[in-house]
């Protein structure tokens, strides 16, 4: 049987990108290669009785206007407010950050009355951004020749938005965009512990440290975006989308290893399964990376030459690492004992240290203070361990793909003890409380769920690497040159996280395309 | 610096001119003789002997050699039978030529690609991901063409080559002097022609054995100035004067398409995508601004500017490249590339580009001709090129 349109992926962009589709009246085939849905946000259970939440589970980035536009608004994934970061210092309290100014004014106050005011200007700077940027990276990115009056009217509309930030506020993006974060946080706070952590979101599985330039633009995508998360975590999203497109008639087949894009006259005409199953379509919309659709999937000699060189000079390589701990207990902080929290950040307190864990992974090597990212599901949902115990989960900046000499079990069994150092440092007594560990390291990640060089967000977010220049100035608009195939994964504009953005933003751009 | 080429040994003492140039960083041969003339005859009358190792040449082998070839070359380059040679070019993705040269099919996966500027990174590029090795083989091997009407006598009393059986554009294994030799039904004079290509430890033996079985059908060793005016005569291109490679220039007017320089011929469409085809799919729909072709400079409107100024017509000893403006009445219409006296035709002959809507067979157009530090103009009829095809040249 043939389909209209088969998406390659079935992480939360194929998942959107397929419902998208189906609830255009498309007959769809989801492909995923690994024996579950979810891609980098499927959870999973890592021992028996404890459910991980998967790579990929910070939900700030999931657009509720895309939501409602898939009909998954009212009820269907409910959103609830983002839980507080906990800035966290060891045999102290650390500073949790909420996303509410007051609030998070209310706990800077008694460390820097300054800092506290500085945070609400922040916080009112970024809010005033949020309507460009949803417009921004809620809609395919502009042309760079626009052509017709649909793009001529965008690029109006993007500009009325664009003056409607003020002057003031409109100089102050093109100042600051291209800086370094540590910079740009630096000139905002004197305290160095809410500068690095702060920091640390933007540079999160990018090859970049709080002093590389550019890193302030990461920032902002992270603070100005909608910030709400889902009920149940993304484990609830990734069911909601298989189940409403399912719904839609939309087929999901799992297990599913796609060997090549099969072509007809330089049109696509199908995919043919590692097994040797062919399977045909005359839309492929993929959302597994950029590099490895093009120059592994397509037949050699398929792109033109210059978009050929394009996808080559694409940037993928992995930065981060991570940690899967089961616990017989909570994760306790002696400076926060008996507070339940769901998202920390456990760094050395200054963004220097941050910009020193980067410096190891330049030279292919473990950073010697990685610095933490975690997150503790469990808190908000109690049925994801047995009671009383906890799941938590570590993103690890920074760790090599291809570390110097390989990764040896000796390496590896270093990577985890530097892990579980800096988790002691924070919280003594972590250790003794592990029932399972699960340690992915970026070629893990690249191995299990096939994103090249184990690059969390399909290509690295980086100036030259976003909005209309993301993957690549001649593929930024989620079409290819070959008639039939779009890319709608991480790697595409709106995408770099959990995101839903480039696979719904994609599949419209194929129904435009092939409109009937 | 040029370096001397495997035949120097013997071309440097016969090069009594001391007329050298550089060709692809090779000492080349401009003429033997202070004038190209006994050596212009030797390949219209007789045979010349030329050395083209500076050629760039290239080892395309594999199981996906013919679809590397076929996407870099505008031609179906994997339709040549082996023992084949297809002349071809090869565009950028916007269907303007990169550069232009033979392709030999020796063996069901093994090309050997012409060239005449470096290419190996082109092939590379192009190459990636296909099951091919490219070697650049240009030092490796050593190349003679020995052009002229008594060529294949040369060759086979040279050789133990079925010359026969070896049509135009063939090529075949042959052993000449015990050297293993790949002979091809080539050439860049529009004569009866053969290029000889040779291992270059081989090469002073190769030129060695054609000299000695050529004297008695009158070979000379023939240099580069000879050359110029035999290919414009046939008409043929050549690249940094008639065109322009398209990654190498600044300016968008400076491309050219195949199409544009009369290669449309060579030009295959209905086939799997090749770099360039969506544009020149396109071009071919809406037809080319410009076309290659040749002018014929009218002798007797030539003698009378001369006339006018009581001096008799005079025109360079050699074939000249300095572009000269084609114009249709007060419009520049466009301009010639390559222009020469020709001996044989007696004619003054010319490669120009001209706008598509001037390019009528049979137009008189008019070409600037400078007398006595004057610019002036004379009528030049387009006529069809070749200028000279003598029927030798494909005859079995």
């Amino acid at each position: 049987m043939s389909h209209d349109a088969i998406v390659l992926g079935a992480g939360p962009n194929g998942l959107a990108a397929a419902l998208r589709l189906a609830r255009a009246g498309r007959r769809v085939l989801v492909l995923e290669r690994r024996e579950l849905v979810g891609g980098l946000s499927a959870p999973e259970e890592i021992h028996p009785g404890y459910v991980a939440p998967g790579v990929l589970h910070d939900e700030g980035l999931v657009s509720p206007r895309l939501l409602a536009r898939l009909g998954l608004d009212g009820g269907a994934v409910a959103l609830r407010d983002a839980p507080p970061v906990l800035l966290a210092e060891p045999y102290d309290r650390g500073v949790l950050v909420h996303r509410d100014a007051a609030a998070t004014a209310a706990e800077l106050e008694a460390r820097s009355p300054a800092d506290a005011e500085a945070y609400a200007r922040y916080r009112a700077f970024c809010d005033r951004l949020a309507p460009l940027f949803a417009r921004l990276f809620g809609a395919p990115p502009p042309p760079l020749s626009p052509r017709g009056a649909a793009d001529w009217l965008g690029l109006l509309g993007t500009g009325f938005a664009l003056s409607r930030l003020g002057r003031a506020t409109a100089t102050e993006l093109a100042r600051v965009a291209p800086m370094c974060v540590a910079d740009f946080l630096g000139e905002r706070f004197a305290t160095p512990l809410l500068v690095e952590g702060l920091a640390a979101p933007a540079v999160a599985g990018t090859w970049a440290g709080p002093w590389s330039a550019g890193t302030t633009t990461n920032l902002l995508l992270h603070e100005c975006a909608p910030g709400r998360f889902v009920a149940g975590g993304p484990a609830a999203l990734v069911r909601a989308l298989a189940e409403a497109a399912e719904a839609r008639g939309a087929e999901i087949r799992v297990g599913a290893e796609v060997a090549r894009v099969r072509l007809d006259g330089g049109r696509v005409a199908g995919v043919e399964l590692a097994s040797g199953e062919t399977l045909d379509a005359p839309l492929l919309l993929a959302t597994c990376d950029p590099r490895q659709t093009l120059l592994e999937l397509l037949p050699p000699g398929t792109l033109p030459l210059g978009i050929e060189a394009e996808a080559r000079r694409i940037r993928a390589r992995g930065t981060a690492a991570k940690l899967h701990l089961a616990l017989a207990g909570a994760l306790e902080l002696p400076g926060r004992a008996g507070e339940p929290i769901e998202r920390l950040r456990f760094g050395g307190g200054h963004v220097d240290q941050l910009e020193r864990a980067f410096d190891a992974v330049k030279y292919r090597r473990i950073s010697a203070h990685p610095h933490l990212e975690v997150r503790v599901p469990s808190v908000a949902d109690s049925s994801l361990a047995p009671p009383g115990h906890h799941v938590v989960s570590v993103l690890a900046s920074y760790t090599p793909h291809d570390v110097e000499g390989g990764w040896t079990a000796v390496r590896r069994h270093a990577l985890s003890e530097s892990i579980l150092d800096a988790l002691e440092h924070h919280a003594p007594g972590t250790r003794s409380k592990i029932v399972a560990l699960q340690l992915l390291t970026p070629a893990d990640l690249e191995r299990s769920w096939g994103v090249t060089g184990g690059q969390l967000h399909h290509v690295e977010p980086a100036l030259d690497q976003l909005f209309v220049m993301r993957p690549s100035p001649g593929l930024a608009r989620y079409s290819t040159p070959v008639s039939g195939l779009f890319l709608g994964g991480s790697g595409s504009h709106g995408g770099g996280g959990l995101s839903i953005t480039p696979g719904v933003l994609a599949a419209e751009t194929a129904l435009a395309s092939t409109r009937r | 610096m040029p370096v001397p080429s495997p035949f120097h040994e013997r071309t440097a003492p016969l090069c009594r001119s001391l007329r050298w140039k550089d060709w692809a960083g090779y000492a080349a041969v401009c003429s033997y003789d202070t004038t190209h003339e006994r050596e212009y005859f030797a390949f219209r009358e007789t045979a010349g002997l030329l050395d083209v190792s500076p050629l760039f040449k290239y080892e395309v082998e594999g199981p996906d050699a013919a679809a590397l070839l076929k996407r870099m070359m505008v031609r179906d380059v994997g339709k040549l039978a082996v023992g084949r040679v297809g002349y071809s070019c090869w565009c950028d993705d916007a269907g303007k030529v990169v550069d232009d040269g033979t392709v030999a099919r020796l063996d069901d996966d093994h090309f050997r690609v012409t060239a005449a500027d470096p290419t190996l990174h082109w092939l590379q590029a192009v190459g990636r991901g296909f099951r091919a090795t490219i070697e650049d083989s240009s030092a490796r091997l050593a190349a003679l063409a020995l052009q002229g009407p008594t060529s294949r006598a040369i060759l086979a009393a040279a050789s133990d080559a079925d010359l026969d059986a070896l049509r135009f554009f063939g090529t075949t294994r042959a052993r000449i002097d015990t050297l293993d030799v790949w002979i091809t039904r080539t050439g860049y004079t529009g004569d009866l022609g053969y290029e000889i290509w040779v291992e270059r430890g081989g090469a002073l033996r190769l030129w060695d054995a054609l000299m000695a079985a050529g004297r008695p059908h009158g070979i000379e060793p023939a240099g580069l100035d000879a050359l110029d005016v035999t290919r414009i005569e046939a008409g043929f291109v050549l690249l940094g004067v008639d065109y322009y490679s398209a990654p190498k220039v600044v300016l968008e007017s400076r491309k050219s398409s195949p199409f544009e320089l009369g290669l449309g011929w060579t030009v295959h469409l209905d086939r799997a995508p090749f770099v360039g085809r969506d544009a020149l799919a396109a071009e071919k729909a809406r037809g080319s601004e410009w076309a290659l072709v040749g002018l014929e400079v009218s002798w007797e409107a030539l003698e009378a500017l001369y006339e006018s100024y009581g001096l008799p017509p005079s025109l360079p000893a050699t074939a000249r490249r300095d572009g000269l403006p084609v114009y249709s009445g007060a419009r520049q219409v466009g301009k010639v590339t390559s222009h020469t006296w020709s001996p044989l035709l007696k004619k003054y002959v010319a490669l120009a580009s001209v706008l598509a809507s001037h390019a009528a067979t049979g137009r008189v157009l008019e070409m600037e001709h400078t007398v006595e530090y004057e610019r002036r103009r004379v009528p030049a009829r387009v006529v069809a090129t070749p200028f000279f095809d003598p029927e030798r040249k494909r005859k079995p």
